[in-house]
């Protein structure tokens, strides 16, 4: 086991060029102590990077808005900047978690720990954000649909670290937005299915649609497949059965220990139909 | 790891672990035993602290979260105007049965009472949704933090 507290952005990225093994991140510490915990990872390398003042906070610029890795869920929830640019994604977020966990939780943990119940993934899908992986030679942005490649892996090089995610200003703007997020409590609840949706609509047809789930594939994504059924269309245009040979093809609904396959698919149909007649 | 914080308005030092967990500093170190472990895993919301005035759940928190920062444990509260005010009002209205969960409502009720302290219930259950009883069904429980909220 290797504890290192680097002392500033420059000195982290030294650190990952001769990163050898799995190295963890410690930012807020809510997923990795439990991790620990349980002995699903054992004496761990870890690089703390809570401190790193690079990696925090909120700010707008050029037309996007820009959230440094290590910022927490209290810290977005209470931002002045996303309540007038990204109200939806804001209010969304109340629902994280609890409090308590809200104080010490960070956007990129959630996006960086690969869970497929992870609440802020889905949001930040349908607002096509982009996060940033930077390393001591270069800082690339991909979009975060682009990020995920299977249950808990990501396209991350090992010198890499997630030290932005990106949305665009305008990314709510004219959208009728939805999210819905089924669990077995208000509080603290592990999702067992998440959809979020945006849509616009002329006169009663649907113009753009954007939509994605949560806690049922091995990551959270995108339903384009459904999405491109559903523009150009009025609802009562809609055929559901295609809708759902449609999903059938999108996802692959896990069973775990919090719900099983039929349960999800189910949940998930009926969140796209609750969201296309509202 | 050498680690400063200021512990209930004390400051201290300590060496050790930088992943040694806080909930085990204050009670091992410390013998502050007002803070309980339950879960373990930031459910239930036992042993939740005041860091830099936030309520967090110290079984989460790490030895390296704390340096140079300030934590308040249910002890360091129980001395606070606020947080009398607040044992009072449990005590009134019999707000607490076998007790164990009691240090971490405290806490979180200290933070609402000094944050905003509106007597407003919807408000109330939302501040203290991370805290956990088994016992009383939580009724007495937001009852005893709406008259907080009055006399405050």
């Amino acid at each position: 086991m290797k504890f290192i507290k680097p002392e500033n952005i420059d000195s982290l990225l030294e650190n990952l060029e001769d990163n050898k093994g799995r190295t963890y991140f410690l930012a807020g510490g809510t997923d990795l102590n439990v991790q620990i915990k349980n002995g699903i990872i054992r004496n761990p390398n870890i690089i703390y990077i809570n401190h790193l003042s690079e990696l925090n906070g909120i700010n707008a610029a050029n037309g996007s808005i820009i959230i440094g890795a290590t910022t927490s869920f209290h810290e977005i929830l209470e931002s002045k900047i996303i309540r007038l640019h990204l109200p939806f994604f804001q209010k969304s977020l109340e629902s994280f978690a609890s409090p308590l966990l809200q104080n010490s939780a960070t956007i990129g943990g959630n996006i960086a720990n690969g869970s497929p119940t992870a609440d802020v993934v889905p949001l930040l899908l349908i607002l096509d954000a982009e996060i940033e992986l930077s390393s001591k030679t270069r800082n690339r942005s991909i979009y975060l649909k682009d990020f995920f490649n299977g249950y808990k892996q990501n396209v991350m090089e090992s010198n890499e670290i997630i030290t932005k995610i990106i949305i665009n200003k305008s990314a709510e703007k004219n959208f009728i937005t939805f999210y819905e997020k089924v669990g077995s409590r208000k509080a603290l609840a592990i999702s067992k299915v998440s959809l979020a949706g945006m849509k616009r609509v002329s006169g009663y047809k649907i113009t753009m649609i954007k939509l994605s789930v949560g806690s049922i594939n091995e990551y959270p994504r995108r339903l384009f497949k459904v999405e491109d059924y559903l523009t150009d269309k009025t609802a009562s245009e809609i055929d559901f059965t295609k809708v759902e040979e449609l999903l059938d093809k999108e996802i692959t609904p896990i069973t775990d220990l919090r719900s099983d396959k039929e349960y999800r698919y189910h949940v998930c149909v009926n969140l796209i139909r609750t969201f296309i007649n509202q | 790891m050498k680690v400063s914080f200021k512990l209930n308005n004390k400051n201290v030092t300590i060496n050790t672990d930088p992943m040694r967990r806080l909930l085990d500093i204050l009670r091992e170190d410390f013998n502050l035993l007002g803070t309980k472990e339950s879960c373990g895993e930031g459910e239930c919301g036992a042993c939740t602290v005041l860091l830099d005035g936030k309520p967090v759940t110290s079984c989460l928190v790490n030895a390296v979260h704390i340096d140079g920062k300030e934590v308040m444990t249910p002890e360091g509260i129980a001395q606070e105007p606020l947080g009398k005010l607040l044992i009072d009002c449990f005590d009134e209205t019999n707000a607490v049965q076998c007790g164990f969960c009691f240090p971490g409502f405290l806490v979180t009720s200290y933070h609402y009472l000094k944050t905003d302290g509106e007597k407003n219930l919807n408000k109330i259950k939302k501040a203290l949704s991370g805290n956990i009883c088994r016992c009383t069904g939580y009724q007495k429980i937001f009852e005893s933090v709406m008259l907080a909220c009055e006399r405050n």
